[in-house]
């Protein structure tokens, strides 16, 4: 193996910034050396690895964002419109000095017009920037609402998992190579089931916990849930749709994102209350 | 040969992308706007994908097109520009998950600006239509066996080492090494076969 052989083996793992430190010094050394066809390799392992980000699901951004950008392009192309009109007023310097002379009359009917209409875009520009500001707080409190309900959430989980009160509940697999996950039941704080290592639903697919009723036998749905990439998640229900007392059983499927009224298919995990 | 693939065909033919780049470059609202439709939903799912939270999301996606619009002239109208563009925003996210952490130095000494990308499209991307090469992608590493797909995911979305990968799932080293390579050649190759 030659010398390129050993660093094209690695340019993948760069391009996906994967390798470790003493490897990449390595890499990154090869390269400062110009070797032309690593760099060139790297170049379309990077187009490569740029295919990845069509694993993420689909997703769509808030029609806000748009307004926020186009709202700040708009006054920024506005700003470097005017100033090319000044570079060319400017330009003019060269015209014999007599035109000065009738031009100044002219010039200075034109200033109170020009002065008015600056005036007013000083003044849009204000109302701009206002709007800007009250967007970026709103922005903001909306983040801050989102990290507080995260923090009550995390909260209210730690109590219904520490409660000498709560039910613990094993919820197991058919399949002995799935993971086997956890749920507590208090019974005035509500229901929380986690897990760890648990495989990722289909693209689109999300899990979703089923209630079984002790005396109609029926699944009751509750919430929908995804786990992360180390297939780590843990779900809340508040208020569940009948008492630990009437619940037969848990029940965890795979179903389309958004959830189901009725389960479309078998029982992934399933574990007994009571 | 690997590099056989990339050889320039219809180099000539010029991309909706790049002329709409250009158009930017003379400070056109609409172009941007253009731009924006075009790719905003594939950018924002990648950046939701890494950092998970929608309002984090949205300012990093933001960011990324105000980078475009004021930074235009620094794009190579030569090169592939979606790919480009999700390099770009992959490394923002990365940057927005490490913040403030040993991990997001080492990344900023590594990342360019604005990243490199083969000049010379792959002659398999101007044949795949951008939805059907999703759903390529999403076929081919879906086809992949569980570990080494989440292996793959780890260094992608969550930006982890091989060492980092290999204490997350329990594995040996050299083998997450070879799943993350071997599973980057198969997409590769399932690329060029379709």
């Amino acid at each position: 193996m030659n010398s390129n052989d050993q660093f094209r083996e690695l340019i993948e793992a760069y391009a996906i910034g994967s390798l470790d430190a003493p490897e990449r010094a390595q890499v990154e050394a090869h390269l400062a050396s110009g070797c032309n066809d690593c760099e060139k390799a790297l170049q379309e392992a990077r187009w490569l690895v740029s295919q990845l980000a069509y694993l993420a699901p689909n997703a769509e951004p808030s029609d806000m964002l748009k307004g926020r950008l186009l709202q700040t392009v708009r006054a920024e192309a506005a700003e470097a419109a005017e100033a090319g009109t000044q570079r060319q007023v400017v330009r003019r310097a060269g015209v014999p000095a007599w035109l000065w002379w009738l031009w100044a009359g002219v010039a200075a009917l034109l200033l109170f017009s020009a002065y008015s209409a600056w005036n007013e875009k000083q003044l849009r520009n204000s109302v701009a920037n206002l709007q800007q500001q009250a967007e970026a707080q709103r922005a903001e409190r909306q983040k801050l609402e989102q990290e507080l309900h995260a923090a009550k959430v995390q909260a209210h989980e730690a109590m219904i998992w520490s409660d000498p009160k709560s039910k613990k509940i094993m919820l197991s697999s058919k399949d002995p190579k799935m993971p086997q996950l956890e749920a507590m039941w208090h019974p005035d704080m509500g229901l929380v089931v986690r897990g760890w290592k648990t495989p990722s639903p289909g693209d689109k697919r999300v899990l979703q916990l089923w209630l079984i009723s002790k005396k109609s036998g029926k699944l009751m749905p509750s919430v929908t849930f995804w786990p992360d990439a180390s297939g780590k998640f843990s779900a809340m229900v508040e208020n569940p749709p009948d008492a630990m007392s009437d619940t037969q059983a848990l029940a965890i499927t795979e179903e389309p994102m958004g959830g189901s009224q009725q389960p479309t298919g078998e029982p992934m995990w399933v574990g007994g209350v009571s | 040969m690997f590099l056989a693939v990339f050889s320039p065909k219809g180099s000539d033919e010029v991309s909706p992308d790049a002329t709409l780049m250009r158009q930017l470059l003379r400070r056109d609202v609409g172009a941007f706007e253009e731009l924006y439709e075009r790719h905003s939903r594939i950018v924002y799912s990648l950046v939701l994908r890494i950092l998970r939270q929608g309002s984090t999301a949205e300012e990093v996606v933001q960011d990324v097109f105000l980078q475009l619009w004021r930074n235009s002239a620094q794009y190579d109208l030569s090169r592939p520009f979606v790919p480009w563009l999700l390099t770009l925003a992959r490394n923002r996210a990365l940057d927005q998950l490490r913040l403030k952490s040993e991990r997001q130095r080492r990344r900023e000494e590594q990342t360019e600006e604005f990243p490199q990308i083969a000049s010379a499209a792959p002659e398999y991307e101007r044949e795949l239509d951008e939805k059907r090469r999703a759903e390529r992608v999403r076929m081919l590493i879906g086809s992949l066996p569980t570990a080494q797909k989440k292996a793959i995911e780890l260094a992608y979305f969550e930006g982890l080492s091989h060492s980092e990968i290999a204490a997350s799932l329990k594995e040996p080293l050299g083998t997450v090494k070879s799943w993350i390579r071997n599973g980057l050649l198969r997409l590769k190759e399932g690329l060029q076969a379709s």
